[in-house]
């Protein structure tokens, strides 16, 4: 037990942390984010990879239900947080330190029973429903899989759900829906000052998804910097905006970036204004909007406290049918970059609902 | 006997190394990441998938770092390699072939659709690097006259091969890379799939993959210096110590590329290799051919 205890205090120094994050969880997730980013953990991206999960705000019966399969496919050991929408700094800080303490002790225990191993059955096999077969896009029949895109994925909209039938790693059909939200709040990022911010963040869900991992962090950085500006917080709004320029610079500028997004998800001149152009013209939208609103290259008087007059994205409703029409047809990668690029925002949408 | 050793030994440095500066990178701790890892997987329970092929799974998992050490034996580590055969070169590539097979074999036999997809892609990939980096391998040997790594060597007394094929050596390096599935070409454990392939191993599994990933990395790394860059020749120092620090050169600089350049999607690398690399690299074998010409 000496060894496995000392291994045990060694791998819990950095445990690899799964980040699900509910409607009206953004501000909790903006904090974990951070402290993870200045701790050093890293992010994983699948829950076998995960030693830490962190459900941020409060879950729907759906996304319970997801995060409950999520926590159930972790191995030991494992350890689970959750702050609630309206933590604090210190409290996330806190209840990190606790989880080093579980993991260090061994994590978690199982409770309840392990799940039964599944019956044998000519049609479901092992329990699970075989897939049906169908014609593909070039006259192969080819083995359909019902694969459901979300809730709980790296570098995803909270609380959206996409139920695709894939052949091979084609979207054949896709059905967009946004889970009902567990908790009522404010949107986020409808707060005036944080329009800037907000692109930034979509930003770094839309790099991390396009493979950059250098610039997605920087653009989440830049996020954090941006909102302890326009909080009042902290930082001077010239030296972000500086930093912003080499961001933009570089993002502008990264030839391979411009070959990967050109000409994905078009929305023609009949779609909504803003989301107009391949996942290229809308990346490089939020950068300028963002320049915008922080102020860029001769862009006079750098405000300490920047302005903000940025218009909402998605100001009514879930652009379910846009969306859907997209994903048809689309490989997964594709698929992933188009559902970043379009970045619903959907406690907004979900406000407007209710 | 000894180079065995000195070759397990150095991979292990270099892949220690290439794992620290990828930790580093990315913000996630120094030198002492790669054990913090190890240590997590070691302790960490292994995990089964309904209906999985374990069986499969497992001769993907161990296939990929079998895969990189048996592709370095031919490499000469600045002195003798460990098996010097008359047909090094091809050798090197068959045993990178190999890598398909066990990545394919992982990611089909968890039984689980992300991985599944991740190894469609390596798949496909292969399809875009494969050739030019044989036609990249093939200049090389024309430029030496031998298959042999040590002929290859002695042919670079004189200039470097990176210096006057150029472009091989670009192609090389691109074909290196997409082979340890690495930074730009690595599409098929990709963020956007769940970590594609090995998304489904936990515990024992994992360390085992993760630690052939950075073996492979290193080793396809390190032929670029007996294939381009004069293998252990340099003033001053012996030469396994002029080997070590190209080869370290070379993975750094493929580490810090993972980080800096955004992922290549598998279509479009398709695409670009068949239509700019191969025509590129059956130009620089006819040049080669013709230097060479008696």
């Amino acid at each position: 037990m000496g060894l496995r205890g000392w291994l045990l205090r060694q791998a819990a120094v950095r445990p690899r942390v799964l980040v699900a994050c509910c409607p009206y969880g953004t501000r909790a997730r903006l904090l974990v984010e951070a402290e993870l980013d200045r701790r050093g953990w890293p992010v994983a991206s699948a829950p076998a990879e995960a030693g830490l999960l962190v459900v941020c705000g409060a879950p729907g019966a759906e996304m319970r239900q997801a995060v409950q399969g999520v926590w159930e496919a972790m191995v030991e050991p494992r350890a689970l947080v959750e702050p609630a929408s309206a933590v604090s700094r210190e409290e996330v800080a806190a209840a990190l330190n606790d989880a080093v303490e579980t993991l260090a002790r061994g994590g978690t225990p199982r409770t309840g029973p392990p799940p039964a191993p599944p019956a044998a059955d000519m049609d479901l096999p092992g329990g699970v429903p075989m897939a049906g077969r169908g014609p593909d896009r070039d006259g192969l029949t080819l083995d359909r899989l019902h694969v459901p895109l979300g809730p709980v994925l790296a570098d995803w909209p909270a609380g959206l759900v996409v139920d695709t039938v894939l052949q091979g790693d084609v979207i054949q059909e896709a059905v967009v829906r946004a889970l009902p939200p567990g908790e009522h709040g404010t949107p986020f990022w409808a707060e005036p000052g944080r329009g800037a911010a907000a692109r930034l963040d979509g930003l770094g869900r839309l790099l991390g998804v396009a493979g950059w991992p250098w610039a997605a962090r920087e653009a989440r950085r830049l996020r954090d910097r941006l909102l302890a500006v326009a909080d009042g917080g902290g930082g001077r709004g010239g030296e972000v905006a500086g930093e912003f320029r080499g961001f933009a610079r570089r993002v502008r500028g990264s030839v391979v970036l411009r070959c990967m997004l050109r000409g994905v998800g078009v929305v023609g001149g009949g779609g909504p204004e803003r989301a107009r152009g391949d996942v290229l013209d809308r990346a490089y939208r939020w950068v300028e909007e963002a320049e915008d609103a922080i102020g860029g290259p001769g862009r006079p008087g750098v405000p300490d406290r920047l302005p903000d007059r940025l218009p909402d994205r998605w100001p009514d409703r879930l652009p379910d049918g846009l969306l859907g029409g997209l994903l048809a047809g689309a490989d997964l990668a594709q698929a992933r970059l188009i559902v970043a690029s379009v970045d619903p925002d959907l406690e907004r949408v979900a406000v407007r609902r209710g | 006997m000894g180079e065995a050793v000195a070759l397990v030994l150095a991979l292990g440095v270099l892949a220690w190394g290439a794992a620290a500066l990828d930790a580093r990178l990315g913000g996630a701790g120094g030198w002492g990441a790669p054990f913090r890892e190890a240590a997590r997987l070691v302790v960490q329970r292994r995990r089964r998938t309904p209906l999985a092929d374990t069986v499969l799974v497992r001769v993907g998992v161990v296939g990929l770092p079998l895969a990189a050490l048996l592709a370095a034996v031919v490499l000469p580590v600045g002195g003798a390699a460990v098996l010097d055969l008359g047909v090094g070169v091809v050798w090197f590539n068959a045993m990178e072939v190999c890598v398909w097979g066990a990545v394919w074999l992982v990611g089909w036999g968890v039984n689980s659709a992300y991985p599944l997809v991740g190894g469609y892609r390596f798949v496909a990939q292969g399809l875009a690097y494969e050739l030019p980096h044989m036609f990249a391998l093939i200049s090389v040997a024309l430029g030496a006259g031998s298959l042999r790594m040590a002929d290859v060597v002695a042919a670079q007394r004189g200039v470097w091969f990176a210096v006057w094929m150029p472009v091989a050596f670009a192609v090389y390096l691109v074909s290196a890379a997409a082979m340890a599935f690495w930074g730009p070409f690595g599409q098929a454990v990709g963020r956007d799939v769940a970590g594609g392939v090995p998304a489904e191993l936990a515990g024992a599994d994992r360390l085992v993959f993760l630690a052939g990933r950075y073996a492979l990395l290193v080793v396809v790394g390190a032929a670029a210096v007996p294939l381009f860059l004069g293998g252990g020749a340099g003033p001053w120092l012996p030469g396994w110590a002029w080997a070590g620090i190209k080869t370290a050169a070379v993975v750094a600089g493929l580490v810090l590329a993972g980080h800096r350049v955004p992922v290549v999607r598998v279509d479009r690398f398709v695409a670009f290799a068949w239509v700019v690399l191969i025509p590129l690299t059956l130009a620089q074998l006819l040049v080669v051919a013709i230097v060479v010409l008696p």
